[in-house]
């Protein structure tokens, strides 16, 4: 519902006009129905039949944009030059905006057992639900497990690709600041400069990584700014559209320009699809079918809706089934000295006693008989047995 | 196992505290089946101090991908040199190997 009113407000004018003259006329109401079906209708550049709505240059949003006047509106002061030196933190992949100083492998790693193995495991191995920095797979080894992350999901794998910082990370600058920002999580901004230098790169030492040909995973090895500056993480290029370079606006807009091919548009395929091997030109494009249908299976699905027939009580007799309860191990065969049900001499010397001493017997107990049969079933219901014991030797 | 191995070894009033990983799929056959990849796994894993097995392990598939081994010994000084040496189910080795601090 909130979907519909948001796509209505983009037809406001068609929409109130339709329905407006709805009420007396029928061509209106043709008009208005072509207005609505024409909103569902997948807009060039829009995914799936979502809406959108243009800006500026070919940009657009998944929102109405205010066209509103802003003039008159204050939106605060030119912020001071100490203001902005506060505020402006971040250091760039090149190494802009790295601070002074320097840090061991060897000092990283007594701060990492102290204050980062605890969630990150030993060795940034992860553990208990927080981030693992390393390990993963980087580089191919002969078992055929491939460089970074955007090539892990192998076909036919079930594990799902570590994303640490050697497979996922493009730029180690970033670990700085986020250290420096953000860690330890109990107590962040705790560490000098020189101490979350000393932690990145124990980090990248345990990723395996080399600077300048130098292996950082030397207790030895320190890390400055310079340094850090010039590592150069295995997944680098693996995200797209490139964000970095100075065309990056221009790049950015000719890859969403083309969404088609690159995040791909429009009515969703459904039915002999290509592969997106034929898109090229080059390879072939295969028609996907499926290969083995399934026309029936064994045993046939069930297709009935009605329940079990049900079982005809009526016929039985009402004292069978408490006989097969509570009767039918003394009485099934006459190896414990009572009269066997189905034994037509046994029951009718019984019977020469007549029915009333019978019942008696089987209420009151007769030698190995117990009262009852041992049961607590009622007087009427002991004769109901009785009688079904005597109706079934006949 | 071609990566370097992870060892962090301290001494600390007589005792080594000894921390180890080493990098293995540790794919056993069903493992292997699943993802794709050859059966490899380190089967045996030794760690020895100035000759003397301090450490002995056999071990396969059931442990995780990269294990991480954890252990203390005693009667050996700051210094001494901690080797370990781990073989795989081809009953290829691998050393190394790290002075105990």
């Amino acid at each position: 519902m909130f979907k519909l009113d948001r796509k209505l407000v983009t037809i406001t004018g068609v929409a109130l006009v339709g329905v407006t003259l709805a009420l007396s006329s029928t061509f209106a109401v043709a008009g208005s129905i072509d207005g609505a079906a024409s909103i569902y209708k997948s807009k060039s550049g829009a995914i799936d039949g979502g809406v959108i709505y243009p800006r500026v240059k070919g940009t657009y949003t998944a929102y109405k944009y205010n066209e509103q006047s802003t003039k008159g509106v204050n939106f605060g002061r030119t912020p001071t030059a100490n203001e902005l030196k506060a505020w402006d933190i971040d250091a760039l992949p090149d190494g802009t905006g790295l601070p002074e100083g320097e840090g061991s492998v060897e000092l990283g790693d007594e701060l990492f057992e102290a204050q980062c193995a605890v969630c990150h495991g030993d060795f940034g191995g992860g553990g208990q639900g927080y981030p693992q920095l390393a390990g993963g797979n980087q580089d191919k080894d002969k078992n055929g497990i491939i460089i970074t992350l955007k090539n892990q999901r192998v076909y036919g794998s079930v594990d799902a690709p570590k994303r640490t910082v050697g497979t996922y990370w493009p730029v180690a600058t970033t670990l700085f600041t986020y250290i420096r920002d953000s860690m330890p999580y109990a107590h962040p901004k705790s560490l000098t400069n020189n101490e979350v230098y000393a932690i990145t790169a124990y980090i990248l030492a345990q990723n395996g990584l080399s600077v300048d040909g130098e292996d950082m995973d030397d207790d030895e090895f320190v890390l400055n700014k310079e340094k850090l500056a010039k590592v150069v993480l295995p997944n680098r290029n693996g995200f797209y559209p490139n964000i970095d370079d100075p065309n990056a606006q221009e790049d950015i807009r000719a890859f969403f320009a083309d969404r088609a091919k690159n995040i791909g548009a429009g009515i969703r395929c459904m039915k002999d699809c290509k592969d997106p091997g034929g898109k090229d030109g080059k390879t072939p494009a295969a028609v996907m079918k499926i290969k083995y249908e399934m026309k029936d299976v064994v045993p046939p699905y069930a297709y009935a809706k009605d329940l079990p027939p049900k079982k005809e009580v009526g016929l039985q007799h009402p004292g069978k089934e408490a006989y097969e309860v509570n009767c039918v191990v003394c009485h099934k065969t006459d190896a414990m000295g009572a009269p066997a049900v189905g034994d037509k001499q046994a029951w009718e010397a019984t019977l020469t006693q007549g029915i009333d001493k019978v019942y008696e017997n089987s209420i009151k107990g007769k030698g190995g008989m117990p009262p009852k049969g041992g049961t607590s079933l009622s007087d009427d219901k002991i004769k109901e047995i009785v009688d079904y014991m005597i109706e079934a030797s006949k | 196992m071609a990566k370097k191995m992870k060892i962090k070894a301290k001494e600390k009033d007589g005792v080594v505290t000894v921390k180890a990983m080493f990098t293995s799929l540790m794919a056993d056959t069903e493992q292997a089946l699943k993802n794709k990849v050859e059966v490899e796994y380190i089967a045996h894993v030794i760690g020895k101090v100035n000759d003397k097995v301090v450490y002995e392990a056999t071990t396969s598939g059931f442990m995780s991908e990269n294990p991480l081994m954890k252990f203390s010994f005693t009667g050996a000084k700051k210094g001494d040199t901690l080797e370990f040496t781990l073989t795989d189910n081809h009953g290829k080795t691998q050393t190394g190997s790290k002075k105990i601090k």
